[in-house]
């Protein structure tokens, strides 16, 4: 449904702008995972900037990632960094530039009457669960986990994404490092074979799955599992302790990857980070432009779009924790600027925004 | 609405129309040259109108074939007709240690070699899906539909409820899949999670032959677990039953018109005979046997294409299980889940070899049941 | 002695079948109401005029209404019917009053009664491939779901129906009636529109009111082609909210209120399903009273 929404707003934004003519008008496409967070940046920045008009459109990474390489779009969003495939179709390295805008959490989100404590998982766990090899609710592996909680003999009914989405390549990408036999059978992808289980459409779809079968248990962002108060468990990580998903747990994921930020092509999976305080199944959300902004047309619109941009990684990242994202630790918005700022237009210097 | 319920004047002669192209001229005598020109462009316009509206029907089949191959090309070319039976339905690349013949890794230089699957799409578990649920609903609605069909034409007319249980049925024909979907997902999934499906559990678990129906069987690594299915009420059983309760009217209708075709003398033939009514019935079945195989082939094309409701409650899950309680998908259904997201061009295209594969089957079921009932069907159908 | 126990036996035999078949009527009867039952029921306590007015708030506690949902349905429907009704009345037409050219409408009858039996979800695939991907192409723009695919999606699903029912009609008005007016001098196209569909009117248009049900209950078509809108638009370019696609997305969601909106929403949609059918009744029996007037 997010991405009707976000369409949605998007056409109000298309009325506003068509009505006043003159002004800069940008548009972006990509990741349905970080759309209420791109819809609210939006709505922040056009407050503070009434003169420009930035439309993002929801249609998935991948359209995102078509979008920005057909030059459809001024810039793309997506939740898996582009491939060198996709690189090398936009001219190479030397002519994008990708970095992280905000990060996300999936969490392991259940339905189980008469438990109210959040329950503790393990990736092998959640592998067992989802390969069919822990059956009921009170298997030994879960209660040994869990020893406080008294748990149900219910049967687990697994359940997933039916459509691509950036959340179950972020889960299965994290279950590939708990297990190899996961990675090799299952595999990793926006959309895998799962060996059993229900599945749902869309985050709401599984989250509905989950609301009227007792004993389901499912993937789903933290943002929807908050804003629809399901209950989610935490999961062990690679230091060995149990974290839940906040925005605080989540930026100290991917604040062990500032090291691997460098150049104008960011990218890091922040799965299974190492770290105390790291939630192990976080992933940052990329924002792709052309290194030229070839595709940009106007010194202008130029200077709007890195305007916006910045203001993105810098002021902005206030409003992730609020929707329940998570903002980027300081270290990364530092090398999420340079790279940013190593964008020109059609090889000239871009003003700064009036 | 048959055409009987629509006021016109009985017309034996009314199936022919009446002219030809002579009588289609103005009489001679119909004034100035200037309007018999008129006269003729009105209908030279008007022929061609039709003509054209005529050939857009034409133009509606083709394209939908034409785009639909074309659509589909990629993945036919890769998977050719290998499709229909690979049970394979997997959109992601898989990384993985190539072992040998005993199961063990293969080292190269210290390190494991590693081999990459592509993609693979194949039709089976959706075929397999489309075709379990839709005989299930045929083998659920057909005796019941069957049944009401003879009493509306045997009993009903003598008990005068005739019209008003035809207009029910046919009312109900006209009921939106999404409101039985919604329906479904709301009364039925939940009486079957909770009562029904324990309920058969009790009863046919403990039967040593049926173990089948209440556990699955999970292949993993060449690992096999068998687990207790979970009874979620969403599964190829509850979809199943939505489609027979969603294909009653439409066999009930068509049967009825069928049955209602035979000859009268037929029936009083066979009870003069000394036939019971039901051995009266029976004839009468039999009389009718092809319309009603027309029906039935009606039904199974209006099942195999149903796809809101089977979509909401069927479980969604591309895999081929005996049980009737674990989910499942149908061709109809993995369009709706699958096709809005799936960027990749040969995931896509197989959906579309997909969606190809159900208008072929639906076109061949709807060009039987035609056949079979020429004629009575078009203006019962819908 | 044996002989009576058979006929006996077989008596009973019949009996019984007799009540599974009386058995079976009240079956489907009482299964159907029981449906329409519960949704009428649920979908009463579920109405409210904030329903009917009221445009989806982004809060998912106090969603707001449906009002955007039921203009975009009509507006559907309407754009469909513009389109529909003339080329699907026209085709009809010729396959009742071009009987010369029977060796094209023998075929084309075939291909219209084949194409009502298209599953609707290639309906709407082809919709996609057809009005929104090429689209996408030529205006170089990333989305071009929009209120004209769905609509055209829909027409797609009329356009056979309209046609082959409007044949049925027309074939029902009397031979003689053409002769008639032919023999008067008129010329097949006033014959036409002044004699056959005016006789045929009530029939005609309770086809058309039967193909507007229809589709006014479609969600598979509109899935890849409309798309589906929390706004309120009556702008078609833009993606276009539908009464089913919202109730879909409502019903398959997790939240309470939002399945509250569901229901009223399928009630809304069977009240329109019903004030068709009460149309068609009152056209049928208004054109009878005409015509025994007449």
């Amino acid at each position: 449904m997010n991405h009707r929404l976000i369409s949605g707003f998007a056409s109000v934004a298309i009325g506003a702008a068509s009505a006043l003519a003159g002004d800069v008008r940008l548009s972006g496409a990509g990741a349905t995972f970080p759309a209420p967070l791109y819809t609210r940046w939006v709505s922040e920045y056009e407050k503070g900037h009434p003169s420009v008009q930035i439309d993002y459109r929801s249609i998935g990474s991948g359209g995102g990632v078509k979008a920005i390489a057909d030059k459809t779009v001024a810039f793309g969003a997506t939740d898996a960094p582009l491939t060198e495939k996709e690189i090398a179709a936009m001219g190479g390295t030397d002519s994008v530039v990708q970095f992280p805008a905000a990060l996300g959490a999936v969490v392991p989100a259940y339905n189980l009457p008469g438990v109210d404590k959040p329950l503790q998982f393990t990736g092998a766990v959640l592998v067992d669960i989802y390969l069919g090899r822990i059956s009921t609710w009170d298997d030994a592996q879960l209660q040994k986990l869990n020893p406080d909680v008294k748990l149900p003999k219910t049967p687990i009914t697994p359940v997933f994404r039916t459509d691509g989405s950036g959340t179950t390549h972020v889960f299965t990408s994290y279950l590939g490092t708990q297990s190899a036999e996961f990675k090799g059978e299952v595999g990793v992808g926006k959309q895998v074979k799962w060996p059993l289980g229900q599945g749902g459409k869309g985050n709401e779809g599984v989250a509905a799955v989950i609301q009227q079968t007792a004993g389901a248990i499912g993937y789903i962002e933290h943002n929807y599992a908050i804003a629809n108060k399901i209950a989610f468990g935490a999961v062990q990580n690679k230091a060995g302790k149990f974290v839940l998903a906040t925005p605080e747990s989540v930026s100290a994921a991917g604040d062990t990857s500032s090291a691997e930020l460098k150049g104008n092509v960011l990218r890091a999976d922040v799965w299974n980070a190492p770290g105390d305080g790291a939630y192990p199944i976080s992933a940052f959300t990329y924002i792709v432009l052309y290194k030229q902004l070839e595709n940009i047309k106007t010194p202008a619109d130029a200077s709007a779009l890195l305007g916006y941009q910045r203001w993105t990684l810098g002021p902005g990242q206030k409003f992730a924790a609020e929707m329940h994202y998570a903002p980027l630790s300081e270290k990364v918005q530092a090398a999420a600027l340079a790279a940013l700022n190593s964008v020109t237009h059609q090889g000239k210097a871009i003003p700064a925004q009036p | 609405m048959t055409p009987s319920s629509v006021a016109t004047p009985p017309a034996p002669e009314a199936n022919a129309s009446g002219w030809s192209r002579e009588s289609g001229q103005a009489p001679p005598e119909s004034s100035a040259g200037a309007t018999l020109r008129r006269a003729k462009l009105g209908d030279a316009l008007l022929g061609w109108a039709c003509r054209l509206s005529a050939a857009l029907i034409a133009l509606m089949l083709i394209s939908l074939i034409v785009v639909l191959v074309h659509s589909a090309w990629p993945a036919i070319r890769q998977f050719g007709p290998g499709f229909l039976v690979s049970s394979e339905w997997r959109a992601n690349e898989i990384e993985r240690p190539v072992r040998d013949a005993a199961g063990k890794l293969i080292l190269r230089d210290g390190e494991t070699v590693m081999e990459t699957l592509p993609p693979a799409f194949g039709a089976l578990p959706v075929i397999w899906g489309t075709a379990v649920s839709s005989a299930i609903a045929l083998l659920i609605a057909v005796p019941i539909s069957l049944s009401a069909a003879i009493f509306l034409v045997r009993v009903a007319p003598k008990l005068k409820i005739a019209g008003a249980a035809s207009f029910l049925i046919e009312f109900l024909a006209a009921v939106p899949s999404l409101a039985f979907g919604v329906w479904a997902l709301f009364v039925l999934a939940p009486i079957f999670q909770t009562y029904v499906g324990p309920f058969l559990y009790r009863i046919f678990e403990p039967i040593p032959g049926l173990r089948w129906m209440f556990y699955e069987s999970v292949t993993v690594a060449g690992r096999t677990i068998e687990r207790p299915i979970p009874l979620t009420g969403r599964d190829l059983f509850t979809g199943s039953l939505i489609l027979a309760i969603m294909i009653l009217p439409i066999v009930t209708s068509v049967s009825r018109d069928v049955l209602r075709a035979v000859p009268r003398t037929q029936i009083e033939g066979t009870l003069a005979l000394g036939a019971t009514w039901w051995q009266s019935c029976i004839a009468m079945l039999r009389y009718g046997r092809s319309g009603l195989m027309g029906a039935i082939m009606l039904g199974l094309a209006r099942a195999a294409g149903e796809t809101m409701a089977v979509t909401m409650v069927i479980g969604n899950n591309n895999q081929i299980s005996p049980s009737p309680f674990a989910p499942a998908q149908t061709m109809a259904s993995v369009l709706a889940n699958e096709f809005g997201e799936a960027s990749e061009g040969l995931h896509r295209a197989a959906l579309l070899y997909v969606a190809l594969i159900l208008l072929t089957m639906s076109l061949i079921f709807n060009v039987i049941a035609r056949r079979l009932v020429i004629g009575r069907l078009a203006s019962v159908s819908h | 002695m044996t002989g009576s126990f058979a006929e006996f036996r077989r008596r009973t035999f019949s009996s019984i079948m007799f009540g599974l078949c009386a058995g079976g009527a009240a079956l489907i009867i009482s299964i159907l109401l029981l449906v329409i039952g519960y949704l009428v029921w649920i979908g009463v306590s579920s109405l409210s005029w904030e329903f009917l007015t009221a445009v989806p708030t982004g809060d998912v506690a106090n969603p707001g209404g449906m009002r955007h949902a039921i203009d975009g349905t009509i507006i559907l429907v309407a754009l469909a019917s513009l389109v529909g009704v003339p080329i699907g009345v026209l085709a009809g037409i010729y396959l009742s009053e071009y009987p010369t050219e029977y060796a094209v409408t023998g075929p084309l009858r075939f291909i219209a009664d084949v194409l009502t039996g298209v599953p609707s979800i290639v309906v709407g695939i082809l919709g996609y491939e057809l009005f929104v991907v090429p689209v996408s192409r030529w205006t170089q723009s990333t989305i071009s779901y929009s209120g004209y695919a769905g609509a055209a999606a829909l027409a797609f699903i009329m356009i056979p129906i309209v046609a082959r029912t409007t044949e049925e009609m027309l074939r029902l008005v009397p031979k003689n009636y053409r002769e008639g007016s032919l023999a008067l001098g008129a010329t097949r196209a006033q014959t036409i529109f002044r004699v056959v569909l005016p006789g045929a009117f009530g029939g005609v248009a309770t086809g058309i009111m039967l193909a507007m049900g229809r589709i006014a209950g479609e969600t598979a078509p509109l899935l890849f082609t409309a798309l589906g809108s929390r706004l309120l638009t009556h702008n078609p370019a833009e993606p276009f909210p539908s009464l089913t696609l919202q109730i879909y997305t409502y019903a398959t969601g997790p939240y309470p209120e939002q399945k509250r909106l569901a229901w009223a929403g399928i009630l809304v949609l069977l009240a329109m399903l019903f004030v068709v059918n009460l149309s068609i009744r009152l056209i049928a029996a208004r054109h009878a009273r005409t015509r025994v007037g007449a």
